[in-house]
């Protein structure tokens, strides 16, 4: 693993599904791409271009049919499940479009799970200094249920951060939101992963979004297009 | 719509096998138990009633001897009494048979020349053998074939110390008529039964047939006139009252502790139904919005949990008729010990049977499914029945229904207030209160318990933690195990406490070195004599001091029956013959009565009160020198001496002797002596160490049954805990897959699971104990007080309960270890729901 | 049905039982008492009497006591219900006037408790227990010259108590008090009567009662055997004659109907006997009349002849119904009933009809 290694980097990677009726959807097809540390790579496509798919697998929660996904180095094509569950617990945050907090644990809990799934006894002054961050300090003992639906994604993006990940995987992170909440939640996921210096791969149907990338790819049907 | 039903049947059965398969069996398991629970109770009173009505079925009227029996010069006067259309007499007697399996047969005398009938096996009996071969008997062609006798084949038979010889003259077939008849009862002609078997002068009943529409209460009265107190008349719905009565309380608990299973396997079907509930909202919601009506998926529902109850039904049924076969000998011999009743021979289940265990596996599926169904009727049904909102909504009523428990509690202590131990059904709307309050206090306890547990990591305490954040569902597992456990507590409590009451009680009471009776002493009580020269002989063993002659028969006060013993008290006793209850009384006193304490509970009786006896010319009555602990039977009982029986009651027979050996001699050893000494007379002969076990045997062997239902109710409980971690983990899918995409293990996954069982079995036994403790509080002083009028002493068998705690707990994590397993194999791919 | 399988294995009980001789010591009075060791022992009386206060008023009337041996020895039972024996008591009035009948029945084992016959010399030669539902006994003693009898059914308000005087000597019913009824010799009985009884006493008739005054016929049988093997019943006439002549005839019948052994007796005025033999006399039935309650079909009319004693007459049964049906297990009935003489010579006198229905045959 050397320094210069992307962080992550997809080479000829196809993902093929068989189907009942006995064809093969192919869901992704010679995608070839990388990120460097510090970069930002904005993903853009229509529902069913296979976004869905490329987030799974870079995020090690699926493997390819055909080519590699390596993660800083490492295929985790070739890895064991718990060796990719762990790659996933310590280097990799994930920001979904419907949030995915647990609503009736409280916003400080939402937080810290990924510590406590880690064991590690370490986060409780990051995880506070990111929920001061997003403006949520206040809120960290009221039910995650009760949020807005900003403040949840901006909760969902402190516990994607809590663990210093190498690489953010971000589904479409404000999908859900008004226009409002979409550019606070954006602005404040592109400046943490600056202040972090991790590496960004998005997900997003919005041209204004994307242009913020430093790089944009567009899906069509499984296929990768350089823009 | 219909057709929707069974295609989404399909769908849910391939979704959900597991899942239907747990709530079936908790549905089956609570049906089974009362099925089981019925049948034997059916059939305990269908053995008494039948053989009843294969002898006095044509009877309109049975009169019974008090005495306990009857002058045969009665019976003339029965028959001349107008409006009498005909009358037989009945001498009855329980011989043993001497033989290597010693059973008892019920023989009766019979005058065969009356209109008594007799159904005969095979051609026309020869009336003149019957009279004249000595020893003539009819058996049942049942028994005949089970013991491979035939006509001819001669029988040695028992009765106290005398023997005689039978010979199979001709068979019967009672249950022809009467299918439940005892296959033991024989028919022998009155003058050879009162010669060879018992004494002239005297019958045990006389049935009476009534002129068709005569006034039966005149015809009552004009018997009673004649009989005074030396009879009782009951018609054959009366008797069988009699030993309803005599069996209510023994059936009444049988029947509640087979509710209970049933009550935990409603609770299986409330969670499974919410589960079903919760997992198809999105389909209901779906079918709404395609114009289906509120009552056509309401119907949906309704016929799930149908097929539910109907599957429970049809699979309860038979296992609990396997389980009433497996218990009938344990029931049989309750009876037969303790209630001196008929054993049951076989059971019959009545076709209107199956229709009650439809309605009791129907009642409990739909019970158990009519909260999660309520649901439906509420606007908004698919976000309502999301979880979350399921459990928020719990969670905001959780204090109001733990104030609702807390009110239960104090109704309990209220009654207890109000009605002690004097009102019967006292005790069961307590125990009822009791289960109403476990679940209405589990939902706030749970919070309240899970929201203090501190977690630091994601393991077993963050599994624990999450229960208390699933309030839709396992508040319902905590409660069905906690009644389960409060009911194994409580009855544990009292079966213990009991035994350890009744050890030290015969200890006190049975002081005797040796105690001889007969084998036939148990069932034909009052007939089973025990020889003058016999008594004679015992007295002349070198080491015998003393011999203590001890006479009973069930006496009456106020037409209640109960047992009056004579004794001796010859033998100077180093410690109180009897353990006083109130009173103090050093010896047996001439002129007074010591009374039994369940027969002074049941008729209110103190000391200075008088005990009034029906006597052979009228009432006898005797003032009460004191109250001793009783826990022979039930019935009650009394004691006086033997000479002031004599004089008030007339001679009778001596039924069993105690006897006090010389300080240096070993019981044991004289048994074994005396036993060579009799060998050819019928004497049962316990060593005051054998009597005490065997009586502990017969304690043992009637709470048999009990222990078989606790441990059923239990047995559904921990499949609670099964099912409601499946449910959970069906459920939470999104949430497991959250966990697995932000890294967590497989390992870890299942940890927390193990931790949720775990959790679910501890909070199930520390709220079971709890309740447990009340349970056994209201067993022991209202229910034990109430139905049997005894004082038991409490005692905890901590040990014992600590043992079952461990075991509930390893189950609950038995129970937790495949709901785990398929909780850990979610894969973070099924992160795709909208909620979690 | 108990009864019937019980008392008809009677016949099967194979025992030492005593059985009729034509050299039998007869001994009275001790010979109206009991005889144990035989199968069957009656005691019939039968008569017709008239109310003292109104004497349109004529009653028939029957009184039985059956002794039926189940034992020929007596076993060693320490019971007062040891017996060897069952009494059966069957008795009936008729209003000849409205032809109305009534038949009581008493059956208990012979048991001091119940029904018994005592010895000789005590007066009382048997007793029962009414019918259940009766207070009182009936009872059969001697009184030096003749029997009192009394029976009692309180349920169909009937009862009569009389005296009985003869007013001709006993006389035998075949010589030596023999009486064969068959042609093979083991079916005989012992049998003797007296056919003229003076009669008074009280009769109770649904609860009317009655002084009355009469005349009686008593027959004193016992056997053990009664039929012969083909036999199924017989008809039994007792008639008093106003000439002063009595006539008992005994008719056995077999399945088919016909008699296949007849005996009788003449007896003059002073008591003397004639004994008949089958072809001494002829017995025509002239008239039938069914029983609506058995469906059996009984003579009712008949012609009788005895050419040597230069009769010939006619009997009329006084009623149709005089049938007596027990309701007891077992169903037993025959008809018992007055007739009058008349034709040739006048008279009246009783017909028993036995073994008439389908399958019906005489208990004893």
């Amino acid at each position: 693993m050397s320094l210069d290694e992307p962080v992550l980097r997809f080479h000829s990677v196809a993902k093929h599904y068989s189907q009942p009726s006995g064809g093969v959807l192919k869901a992704l097809d010679d995608v070839s791409f990388e990120i460097a540390a510090g970069k930002k790579l904005a993903i853009t496509g229509r529902s069913g271009s296979g976004k869905s798919t490329l987030l799974h697998l870079a995020a090690g929660i699926d493997i390819p049919s055909a080519g590699a996904v390596s993660f800083v180095g490492r295929d985790l094509g070739a890895l064991t499940d718990r060796q990719r569950t762990l790659i996933r617990r310590d280097d990799i945050g994930l920001v979904f479009q419907f949030f995915y907090l647990l609503p009736h644990l409280t916003v400080w809990e939402n937080v810290a799970l990924p510590g406590w799934i880690a064991s590690d006894r370490t986060f409780e002054e990051r995880g506070r200094k990111l929920l001061d961050r997003v403006g949520l300090s206040a809120f960290a003992t009221q039910p995650a249920s009760t949020l807005s639906g900003g403040e949840m994604q901006r909760v969902a993006i402190c516990r994607a951060l809590l663990r210093k990940p190498r690489l953010l995987l971000a589904d479409e992170p404000t999908g859900n939101l008004d226009d409002d909440n979409s550019e606070v939640v954006m602005d404040l996921l592109m400046q943490l992963v600056d202040d972090e210096q991790g590496a960004l791969l998005y997900v997003t149907h919005s041209e204004e979004q994307a242009a913020q990338a430093d790089e944009r790819l567009s899906l069509h049907s499984g296929r990768l297009e350089r823009t | 719509m219909i057709r929707y039903f069974f295609r989404a049947l399909r769908a849910q059965l391939r979704g959900g096998v597991l899942l239907f398969a747990l709530s079936l069996f908790g549905v089956s398991i609570g049906v089974a138990s009362v099925v089981s629970i019925q049948i034997i109770n059916l059939n305990a009173l269908g053995a008494f009633r039948g053989s009843m009505l294969a002898v006095s079925g044509s009877a309109d009227l049975i009169l019974l001897g008090k005495m306990p029996t009857l002058p045969e010069t009665l019976y003339p006067e029965v028959l001349a009494t107008p409006g009498v259309a005909a009358a037989w007499p009945l001498y009855r007697v329980d011989v043993t048979l001497r033989d290597a399996d010693p059973i008892v047969l019920e023989v009766i005398g019979v005058d065969f020349f009356t209109a008594i009938d007799v159904p005969w096996e095979g051609e026309a009996v020869d009336v003149s053998a019957a009279l004249g071969q000595s020893g003539w008997v009819a058996v049942t062609a049942t028994l005949a074939r089970e013991r491979g006798w035939s006509v001819g084949e001669r029988l040695s038979v028992s009765i106290g110390t005398r023997t005689a010889e039978l010979v199979v003259g001709a068979l019967s077939d009672f249950e022809k008529a009467t299918p439940l008849a005892s296959p033991r009862l024989a028919v022998m002609d009155i003058a050879q039964a009162q010669s060879l078997l018992g004494s002239r002068g005297q019958v045990d009943q006389i049935d009476v047939k009534l002129v068709d529409g005569v006034d039966e209460a005149a015809v009552v009265a004009a018997l009673d006139r004649k009989l005074g107190t030396k009879a009782m008349i009951l018609t054959p719905e009366q008797r069988e009252e009699q030993a309803a009565d005599l069996l209510s309380a023994f059936r009444l608990n049988l029947t509640a502790l087979s509710l209970i299973s049933l009550f935990v396997g409603g609770f299986l079907v409330f969670s499974s139904t919410q589960a079903a509930l919760v997992r198809r909202r999105t389909e209901f919601g779906l079918l709404r919005s395609l114009g289906a009506t509120h009552r056509q998926v309401f119907g949906l529902l309704v016929g799930d949990v149908a097929l539910l109850g109907l599957a429970g039904v049809a699979v309860g049924m038979p296992l609990g008729y396997l389980g009433a076969r497996a218990n009938i000998d344990r029931v049989s011999a309750t009876l037969s010990n303790l209630y001196l009743l008929e054993e049951i021979h076989q059971l019959v289940v009545p076709p209107w049977f199956f229709v009650l265990g439809a309605a009791v596996g129907l009642a409990g599926a739909g019970l158990g499914a009519l909260a999660p169904a309520l649901e439906l009727g509420r606007k908004d049904t698919r976000s309502l029945l999301a979880a979350f909102s399921l459990h928020a909504r719990v969670g905001e009523k959780a204090p109001r229904w733990f104030a609702a428990g807390v009110l239960c509690v104090l109704a309990i202590v209220g009654v207890y207030a109000v009605a002690g131990d004097r009102w019967r059904p006292a005790g069961f709307v307590q125990a009822f209160l009791l289960i109403c309050a476990i679940p209405l206090l589990t939902p706030w306890l749970v919070q309240l318990a899970t929201s203090r547990l501190p977690v630091r990591s994601f393991g077993l305490a963050y599994g624990v933690k999450g229960l208390g954040r699933q309030l839709q569902t396992t508040p319902v597992a905590v409660a069905a195990l906690a009644i389960a456990v409060s009911m194994v507590v409580g009855v544990t409590t009292m079966v213990s406490s009991f035994r350890d009451t009744l050890d030290i009680w015969i200890e006190r009471t049975i002081q005797a070195d040796i105690y001889v009776s007969t084998p036939s002493r148990r069932r034909a009580a009052s007939h089973a004599t025990i020889g003058a020269d016999v008594i004679e002989r015992l007295k002349r063993h070198p080491a015998v001091t003393h011999v203590d002659r001890l006479r009973q028969f069930f006496a009456y006060t106020n037409g209640r029956r109960f047992s009056l013993a004579g004794v001796d008290a010859s033998v100077p006793v180093d410690r109180a013959r009897f353990a006083l209850l109130e009173g103090e009384v050093e010896e047996l006193p001439r002129d007074s009565v010591l009374v039994g304490e369940p027969l002074a509970r049941k008729e209110g009786l103190h000391v200075g009160d008088d005990l009034v006896v029906d006597g052979p010319d009228g009432p006898v009555s005797f003032p009460i020198a004191g109250i001793y602990y009783d826990y022979s039977s039930e019935l009650g009982s009394a004691f006086l001496h033997l000479d002031t029986m004599t004089e008030r009651f007339g001679g009778g027979t001596v039924a069993s002797v105690a006897l006090y050996l010389a300080p240096d001699s070993d019981a044991d050893d004289v048994v074994d002596e005396l036993r060579v000494a009799f060998q050819a007379t019928p004497l049962s002969m316990r060593s005051n160490r054998g009597l005490r076990e065997r009586a502990m045997q017969v304690f043992d062997q009637t709470f048999a049954i009990t222990r078989l239902l606790r441990y059923m109710s239990l047995l559904i409980a921990v499949c609670g805990v099964a099912l409601t971690l499946i449910v959970l983990a069906r459920e939470r899918t999104s949430e497991l897959a959250l966990y697995r995409a932000l890294g967590a293990s497989r390992l870890q996954i299942f940890r927390i699971y193990l931790g949720k069982g775990l959790g679910i079995g501890a909070a199930g036994i520390a709220l079971g104990s709890v309740a447990g403790v009340a349970f056994a509080l209201i067993l022991i002083y209202v229910v034990n007080r109430a139905f049997f009028g005894w004082t038991i002493a409490m005692h905890w068998p901590l040990g014992l309960l600590v043992w079952q705690s461990a075991i509930v707990l390893l189950a609950s994590s038995v129970a937790s270890v495949y709901p785990a397993i398929i909780a850990s194999r979610t894969p973070a791919t099924e992160l795709r729901r909208e909620d979690l | 049905m108990t009864r019937v399988a019980l008392v008809l294995s009677l016949a099967l009980a194979a025992g030492e039982w005593r059985v009729a001789v034509p050299e039998y010591p007869w001994s009275f009075p001790q010979d109206h008492w009991a005889h144990d060791g035989y199968r069957t022992e009656w005691w019939y009386l039968t008569g017709h009497l008239q109310a003292e206060s109104d004497r349109t008023r004529r009653f028939g009337y029957q009184f039985t006591l059956f002794r039926i041996g189940v034992l020929n020895e007596p076993v060693e039972l320490d019971s007062d219900w040891a017996s060897t024996s069952v009494i059966m008591g069957h008795a009936a009035v008729t209003d000849l006037a409205s032809g109305e009948h009534v038949f009581a029945e008493t059956f208990y084992r012979e048991t001091p408790l119940l029904a018994s016959f005592s010895d000789y010399p005590e007066s009382r030669i048997g007793w029962s227990r009414g019918p259940a539902g009766t207070e009182g006994l009936w009872s059969l003693d001697w009184n030096g010259n003749g029997f009192d009898v009394a029976a009692v059914d309180t349920r169909q308000g009937m009862s009569f108590r009389l005296e009985t005087n003869a007013d001709k000597p006993l006389v035998f019913q075949g010589p030596g008090g023999f009486s064969r009824k068959g042609t093979d010799s083991s079916a005989a009985s012992q049998y003797y009567s007296f056919t003229r009884l003076a009669t008074t006493g009280e009769v109770e008739l649904d609860g009317e009662r009655f002084s009355v005054r009469g005349e009686s016929w008593m027959d004193k049988e016992f056997s053990s055997s009664h039929l012969g093997e083909n036999q199924v019943g017989w008809d039994w006439f007792s008639l008093q004659l106003d000439d002063g002549r009595d006539v008992m005839l005994y008719l056995m019948r077999t399945a088919d109907g016909s008699v296949d052994y007849a005996s009788g007796t003449l007896i003059d005025g002073q008591g003397v006997a004639e004994y008949l033999t089958m072809g001494d006399f002829v017995v025509d039935v002239l008239e039938t009349w069914t029983s609506p309650s058995t469906d059996a079909r009984y003579p009712s009319r008949w012609r009788v002849r005895l050419p040597s004693a230069g009769l010939d007459f006619e009997l009329r049964g006084l009623a149709a119904d005089q049938e007596n049906r027990s309701r007891l297990p077992g169903r037993v009935y025959y008809w018992e009933g007055a007739v009058e003489v008349s034709g040739g010579v006048t008279g009246r006198g009783f017909v028993e009809l036995a073994g008439y229905g389908d399958g019906n045959r005489p208990p004893v």
